[in-house]
């Protein structure tokens, strides 16, 4: 991928216009104890502080200054996202690249395993993995990460069943490489764009799956400064405090709308039957 | 054809055991005993009581056999319309799916049809005036769509009702056979706003649909002939790029449910989510698994048939 910096401005407009958002999310994720005036659970102030010069976001229900739990949340939306992005898609890709390899028995099984995983609408299995692992931040990421799991084994699978049918494959395997060798050094380098795809395209899914599931209750405990939890803290002020639903939720399109800007791009730019298309 | 939906049945039923294994077995991974949690949550004093309560909680449940049998008897039941009790709510499981059951597919119907009303005509206007400002309009309005969430949406529309409407979430449900206008009142917002979520990718599939069909020689030909325009587009085009639509809309329909429960949880609409959301949060087990395996069932069945219909309707799909 040696994409050109200019170039990719040019030719993506609209996919560097998500970089900018996805920079500024990721700055104020890192920076995040550095630009919150407040902590994230810091409490003490007076409760549904309209926004003012002092909270410009005002105060939530229990007296914490939503400005800082937004910018705090944006710090766990994106741990949360990335962290189970990468074991995911990891994950998953290895499984479908491997089974794909073996074919057989052991990819029928493997199919019928993915089949009941995705057998459940993604929110309902994210929902009965929690309520099974117990609500911390930690095992929100692992609930994502057995969702993107088959996703990415299913996809990967394609793409290495495609591959395997290549001249090459065949050429290695006749020149005597080992199992491990033909799928380290030809199968997974040719399955590699499909990954990077799947990783781009899923952060902000993983980001609003996670948001929904403290939601409806079943994410990160109610005190962590999560976008979702914030908001439904919010639904149940609505009329006194609509602030504390209106500026989380603005966080959350805004990142949502900045991965995904992004990630149509670098699919686009990654994927030689999209580039040049109008879309 | 006779093979394929064979096959395809064949399909079904592993996945569907795959699923409810997977729903028992991450119910069996929960933290602390089921019963015990339950005496611990009444809170009584003698813990000799509590002990007898616990084994007695225990052989109700049938938590004393091994796991396998507990699963067989699970599914035994589950297949009868039998799933056991639920303790928070004390009435049968079977009798909380009875009642919730309608109600959330209710909502499932109304948000696809709110949707199919709305996008395809809406990509098909934006396919047939491609490039023009009405085109660009769609597409920015349905693309907005996809990159709010739904619980955000939710919310700013039931500010809106609650604010400017003085709206409130009603305290009683009331069936549609009863009152459809009442009903209608209660379950059109939720429709709408999940409707305007699923909308973007409608009306995308729609509109690239069209586009494509629209360069074919047969809608060439039939302008040639001199149909007027609207002939052209409804009798030609728009049939003939309805097909993927039709299977899109219809696993959506499946996809649904997910978005359903986020919408019940905001709208207040007593049904199968907030059923399954309040049981989590009481532990109430019987009727998590229940909830679950019927969702999974509905989502299965769904898929099966959009695959029937689509091969039913595309004959290169059974014989590939």
């Amino acid at each position: 991928m040696d994409v050109d910096v200019r170039n990719f401005l040019r030719r993506q407009p609209l996919g560097a216009a998500g970089a900018v958002v996805v920079l500024a999310l990721v700055v104020t994720a890192v920076a995040a104890p550095v630009l919150a005036p407040h902590g994230p659970k810091e409490t003490g102030f007076a409760p549904y502080l309209p926004p003012s010069g002092d909270f410009p976001m005002g105060t939530d229900q229990v007296g914490r200054d939503v400005l800082s739990r937004v910018i705090w949340g944006a710090r766990l939306s994106l741990y949360v996202g990335m962290a189970s992005v990468l074991f995911g898609i990891t994950l998953g890709s290895l499984w479908g690249a491997v089974t794909a390899y073996f074919g057989g028995a052991t990819d029928m099984g493997s199919q019928r395993v993915v089949d009941s995983l995705m057998a459940l609408p993604p929110i309902i299995l994210a929902l009965t993995l929690m309520a099974a692992l117990g609500q911390t931040v930690n095992n929100v990421i692992v609930a994502l990460t057995i969702l993107l799991i088959p996703t990415a084994a299913r996809t990967v699978r394609a793409v290495a069943l495609g591959v395997m049918a290549s001249p090459y494959m065949e050429a290695a395997e006749a020149a005597g490489s080992s199992h491990g060798r033909v799928i380290l050094r030809h199968l997974i380098p040719n399955c590699l764009a499909s990954y990077i795809v799947l990783v781009t395209t899923n952060v902000s899914y993983a980001i609003v799956v996670e948001a929904s599931l403290s939601f409806i209750g079943a994410g990160a405990p109610p005190d962590e400064p999560s976008w979702g939890g914030m908001l439904t803290a919010g639904i149940q002020a609505l009329e006194t405090a609509p602030w504390m639903v209106f500026f989380p939720g603005l966080a959350i399109s805004l990142a949502v709308f900045g991965l995904n800007l992004l990630g149509d791009a670098i699919r686009d730019v990654t994927d030689p039957r999209l580039r040049g298309g109008l879309g | 054809m006779r093979t394929y939906v064979l096959r395809r049945i064949a399909l079904f039923v592993p996945t569907l055991v795959g699923a409810s294994i997977l729903i028992f077995v991450l119910m069996r991974l929960v933290p602390g005993d089921i019963a015990e949690i339950l005496v611990y949550q009444t809170g009584s004093e003698a813990s000799a009581v509590q002990k007898r309560q616990i084994q007695q909680i225990r052989r109700e449940l049938g938590l004393d056999k091994p796991i396998v049998i507990q699963y067989v008897e699970w599914i035994a039941g589950a297949a009868r319309g039998d799933f056991g009790y639920s303790y928070t709510q004390r009435r049968p499981v079977s009798d909380i799916l009875k009642e919730r059951f309608p109600r959330s597919m209710e909502l499932a119907i109304l948000t696809l049809l709110v949707a199919t009303v709305w996008s395809v005509p809406l990509g098909v206007v934006s396919a047939v005036r491609q490039n023009t400002v009405l085109d660009y309009l769609a597409r920015v309005l349905s693309l907005t769509g996809l990159s709010l969430p739904l619980f955000f949406t939710g919310a700013l529309v039931l500010y809106a009702l609650v604010r400017f409407f003085r709206w409130l979430p009603p305290l009683e449900f009331v069936a549609l056979t009863e009152n459809p206008s009442e009903n209608l009142k209660q379950l059109i917002w939720p429709a709408v706003v999940q409707a305007y979520y699923i909308s973007a990718p409608i009306t995308r599939l729609t509109r690239s649909q069209m586009l494509e069909v629209i360069r074919q020689d047969y809608v060439r030909t039939a302008r040639a002939k001199g149909l007027g325009e609207r002939a052209v587009v409804y009798r030609h085009a728009l049939r003939n790029s309805l097909l993927p639509v039709v299977t899109f809309i219809g696993w959506w329909g499946g996809r649904l449910l997910g978005g359903v429960v986020i919408m019940e949880v905001i709208f207040a609409v007593p049904g199968m989510g907030t059923a399954l959301v309040q049981a989590v949060s009481y532990r109430d087990y019987p009727t998590v698994q229940a909830i679950i395996l019927v969702m999974a069932l509905v989502f299965l069945g769904i898929n099966l048939l959009v695959d029937l219909l689509y091969a039913w309707l595309d004959p290169r799909i059974r014989y590939a």
